[in-house]
């Protein structure tokens, strides 16, 4: 078996290009995700300096409508849900104790689709306007009738690719979390990180393919002139809001999962305490899942379904209230009587305990369906959903940027630095969205460009941009510490955070590219504390030392990607030709990687790093 | 990771190849995970013709159009290929490569039947019914369904002609049968969706 | 699904499947042929009450779903566990997209 393939290893860019390792693709999902989220904040502050005070004019109105579409989109598709990934690339093969996902190339293959489609839908900006008929694309407003411009096409071809990836990641990380765990890593003792991706993947695995087809009925009424949604025609607008929010609602969950997640790793490493209710937490997890397949209409409520399906859907919102609230005690019980340790991460972790509340409650209000044809469409739907998106996601994702920048990057981020861009950002966003209740309740609508003076709205619509800019503050503040952080060495331990409970941290910050020298062997949850209670230092080895066997590097998913590209561009435009030479790419890459077979190349036991470099404490 | 390299196993085919590897069975379960996000796909294109069946507008109704002995022709050719790629992997397990090529070769035949009596029937619609994609909501909407299918077992013929290609330049081994195993698996599904399309679209068309 | 299971299996379990011949796969397909000429016949012969023929034809096309998933995708062997967790899934929302489609697109 000692005998080596020959092997090519690239360098610099043509290494990203063609990397197949989980590790680097996780950086490059969150480079995306960052990139993106940017461009999704700028939207939003210019949606929010347009609507500084009355009968503003920075913006006209088409343009507005453009504004919030692309903040929408951009920020769930191309912002959180790619960093959602880069979490999972990084965290979740370490956590079960793998030396890699279960296919790497296709793992490179879905970053490279969701990034072309991300690429896709933002040249809109600069190829005849952007989408502006929502994010949700409601018909008719979204058919050529109302929305000539090619916006909307670049919405459905470049949220088909974009949506591609991620079914592509989808799929890779339920088969990894399946086949690849370490010995003894039962799916009761997974960390519950890797519990809530594994029930998100699932449920990408199901939404997903529900706004494929919307999405491929949108296009063909746009491109080829079907009636899917032409009423004159026999069509159903109404059909479109089902696809739509079938796929739409658990859409919700796919991002909210990964935050449980998140804060339920944080909130035991630093109260030191054992997460409380483990079982329940799965379980809690598997019936959010479920019940989110069940509830889509609830957006619906005024569509005029009748009182039978509106009162259906009302029971089945409220019901996931409490799987979400056997989480939120979950969380107070681990706290409690723990020697908690607020730093940067935990106190996003914390922070995001009480605002996520505030937006689960708000949720139990538009689940009521009377109460929702109030507040349907307005403000207060606005500041619920901002708070579950923004006050629950995006504050688990900077406290699992704060937690694992260490594992990822080998430095950790500066304390200081990161409370105070806690500190700014959380401020902001309650400035921003808890006036935005009561600007709801007032009746202020959502989706108007501008509104006349003295009704009310003024004031609040300036507290709500001046939070805003602070959140954006914030984010700069953010951005500031990961730039003065990387012009520090690389020293970061093993376990950085001293208390780490779980695999990744049992191995060096930045882990080598094989993961684990030995794959460990796995004899309770928490399975790095349960070694270091037992006065161990490191793992029990499960097998001994020897070749490690890896796959190559392939840039074969960036030239696949490359050629949906293509093929998307020539479809909005009608030549058919264009479609073909991109297929064919297509088509001509996957012979390729069937008929050349992956032999992979090996890693000899001297060229492997000691995995215990550095002192670890228990 | 811990599984044999490919090389190792190569001496004495195991009774199960497609199972053989950690990156076989990977491959089968992911594809099993796949199909499962098919039925969803079909599933949202079979709810989409559902709710748009009786919506023809000024476009000829489904009991108009519809003939049946288009339609058994085509779903007994097409459970008959099921069959032989059954037997194709039947093949497989008993080590016999050349009998695992002739049947799917035949399989191979059998979609490119399909595809031909599929091919006409839509031919026939646009050109003699006229009745195409933009006439009205139900049309679009069974052009999407069928095709999405047609489309389906386009590539899947595409797939399994190329994989017996590269069974005789490479031989049944532990990394080929896999990739015939799942094709299999795709073979059969696309079976399943079939018999949907030919009760859902078809039968329930004529019966109203 | 375990990582140990590579060596090869034991020989009880080869010799299960050397006795498994063809014929458990032609009497699925004789099963399938039959389910089907049931359906097209109900709606050849016509005249039949036109619900009945509806549950009719939907019974037969789920059992035949059944047997082919069953017997030719193997879903009926030990170790299928995962797939058919999978599969049900897919196909609950797969169903629940179509009874929107029947009872709420329209009223």
């Amino acid at each position: 078996m000692a005998h080596a393939h020959s092997v090519k290893r690239h360098k610099g860019l043509m290494d990203w290009l063609t990397t197949v390792d989980h590790k680097k693709i996780g950086i490059l999902y969150l480079l995306a995700g960052a990139f993106f989220f940017g461009i999704g904040g700028i939207e939003a502050l210019m949606i929010r300096w347009q609507l500084i005070k009355p009968l503003n004019d920075f913006v006209t109105a088409q343009q507005f409508n453009e504004l919030i579409t692309m903040h929408g989109t951009t920020m769930i598709f191309l912002g959180v849900m790619p960093i959602i990934f880069a979490l999972m690339n990084a965290v979740v093969p370490l956590q079960i104790g793998a030396r890699d996902v279960a296919f790497p190339f296709l793992n490179s293959l879905g970053f490279w689709t969701f990034l072309f489609g991300g690429i896709l839908l933002n040249l809109s900006w600069v190829m005849g306007g952007a989408p502006d008929a929502g994010w949700t694309a409601y018909t008719p407003l979204s058919t050529v009738a109302y929305s000539g411009t090619h916006g909307v096409d670049f919405y459905t071809i470049g949220l088909q690719i974009a949506g591609l990836g991620t079914l592509i990641g989808g799929i890779n990380f339920l088969a990894t979390i399946i086949t690849m765990r370490a010995p003894g890593m039962s799916f009761m003792r997974m960390p519950m990180f890797t519990w809530t991706i594994f029930i998100t993947s699932a449920i990408i695995l199901f939404a997903f393919p529900a706004i494929t087809v919307g999405l491929v009925l949108l296009s063909f009424d746009r491109i080829l002139g079907a009636n899917f949604f032409e009423v004159g025609q026999g069509g159903s607008p109404v059909l479109w809001e089902h696809i739509f929010w079938i796929f739409g609602h658990p859409e919700v969950y796919i991002l909210i999962l990964p935050a449980f997640g998140v804060i339920s790793e944080v909130i035991p490493t630093f109260a030191r305490k054992r997460l409380f209710g483990y079982s329940s937490m799965v379980f809690a997890t598997i019936l959010i899942a479920f019940l989110g397949f069940m509830v889509w209409a609830h957006h619906m409520f005024t569509t005029g379904m009748g009182p039978v399906a509106n009162a259906l859907f009302s029971i089945s919102t409220m019901l996931i209230a409490v799987p979400t609230g056997i989480k939120i005690f979950n969380w107070l019980f681990t706290l409690w009587g723990g020697q908690i340790r607020f730093t940067a991460a935990n106190l996003y972790a914390t922070g995001f305990i009480p605002t996520f509340v505030m937006g689960g409650v708000t949720g139990v209000m538009l689940a009521a369906a009377p109460a929702d044809y109030q507040f349907h469409d307005t403000y207060f739907v606005v500041a619920h959903f901002h708070y579950v998106i923004v006050g629950g996601l995006v504050l688990g994702i900077f406290s699992g940027l704060h937690y694992w920048w260490p594992k990822m990057f080998g430095r950790i981020l500066n304390e200081t630095i990161g409370k105070i861009a806690f500190w700014f950002f959380i401020i902001g966003f309650h400035l921003t969205f808890f006036v935005q209740h009561f600007l709801g309740l007032l009746g202020m609508q959502r989706r108007i460009f501008t509104y006349l003076p003295n009704q009310g709205f003024d004031t609040l619509n300036l507290v709500s941009t001046v939070g805003a800019f602070l959140m954006g503050v914030g984010v700069l503040i953010f951005l500031y510490n990961v730039v003065i952080t990387s012009m520090r060495p690389a020293d970061a331990a093993n376990d950085p955070w001293e208390d780490g409970r779980t695999l990744e941290w049992s191995i060096p910050s930045p882990p080598p590219e094989y993961n684990f020298k030995q794959t460990p062997l796995v004899r309770g949850i928490d399975a790095y504390w349960k070694e270091k209670m037992a006065g161990h230092t490191e793992m029990t080895p499960a097998e001994p030392v020897g070749d490690i066997h890896m796959p190559s590097a392939s840039i074969l998913p960036f030239v696949m990607s490359v050629g949906i590209f293509i093929a998307g561009l020539g479809f909005m435009y009608h030549y058919y030709w264009i479609v073909a030479g991109g297929l064919g790419i297509l088509f001509v890459c996957m012979a390729i990687r069937s008929l050349y077979d992956d032999k992979g190349w090996h890693i000899h036991p001297e060229d492997q790093v000691e995995t215990n470099r550095k002192g670890v404490k228990a | 990771m811990s599984a044999p390299h490919p090389e190792q196993v190569t001496s004495a085919l195991p009774h199960e190849p497609e199972k053989a590897t950690l990156e076989g069975r990977n491959k089968v379960l992911a594809f099993w995970l796949f199909l499962g996000g098919e039925s969803v796909l079909f599933g949202t294109l079979f709810a989409t013709f559902l709710a748009l069946r009786n919506q023809v507008a000024d476009g000829p109704t489904a009991n108009e159009l519809f003939k049946l002995p288009t339609v058994a022709a085509a779903t007994f050719i097409l459970l008959v290929s099921s069959l032989t790629s059954v037997f194709a992997i039947q093949a497989m397990h008993k080590g016999n490569r050349k009998l695992l090529q002739i049947w799917l070769a035949i399989t191979v035949v059998l979609g490119l039947g399909f595809l031909g009596l599929e091919i006409t029937e839509f031919y026939e619609y646009v050109n003699h019914e006229k009745y195409g994609m933009t006439t009205s909501a139900f049309s679009s909407a069974f052009y999407t369904l069928v095709g999405f299918h047609g489309a389906h077992v386009a590539f899947g013929v595409l797939w399994i002609s190329m994989l017996i290609g590269q069974l005789s330049k490479k031989g049944l081994t532990v990394v080929t049968a896999p990739k015939v195993y799942v094709s299999a698996m795709y073979w059969h599904f696309i079976d399943v969706v079939w018999v949907f399309i030919f009760t859902v679209v078809y039968l329930l068309g004529k019966v109203g | 699904m375990a990582t140990q299971q590579d060596t090869n299996r034991g020989s009880a379990v080869r010799h299960r499947h050397r006795v498994e011949g063809p014929q458990k796969h032609v009497v699925a397909f004789i099963f399938s042929i039959v389910l089907t000429l049931i359906a097209f016949a109900a709606v050849a012969a016509g005249g039949v009450n036109s619900s009945f023929t509806i549950i009719l034809l939907v019974v037969m096309a789920v059992l035949q779903v059944i047997i082919q998933l069953a017997y030719w995708m193997h879903m009926k062997d030990k170790g299928h566990m995962i797939p058919i967790i999978f599969m049900a899934g897919g196909f609950f929302v797969a169903f629940t997209a179509v009874i929107t489609a029947l009872y709420w697109v329209w009223w």
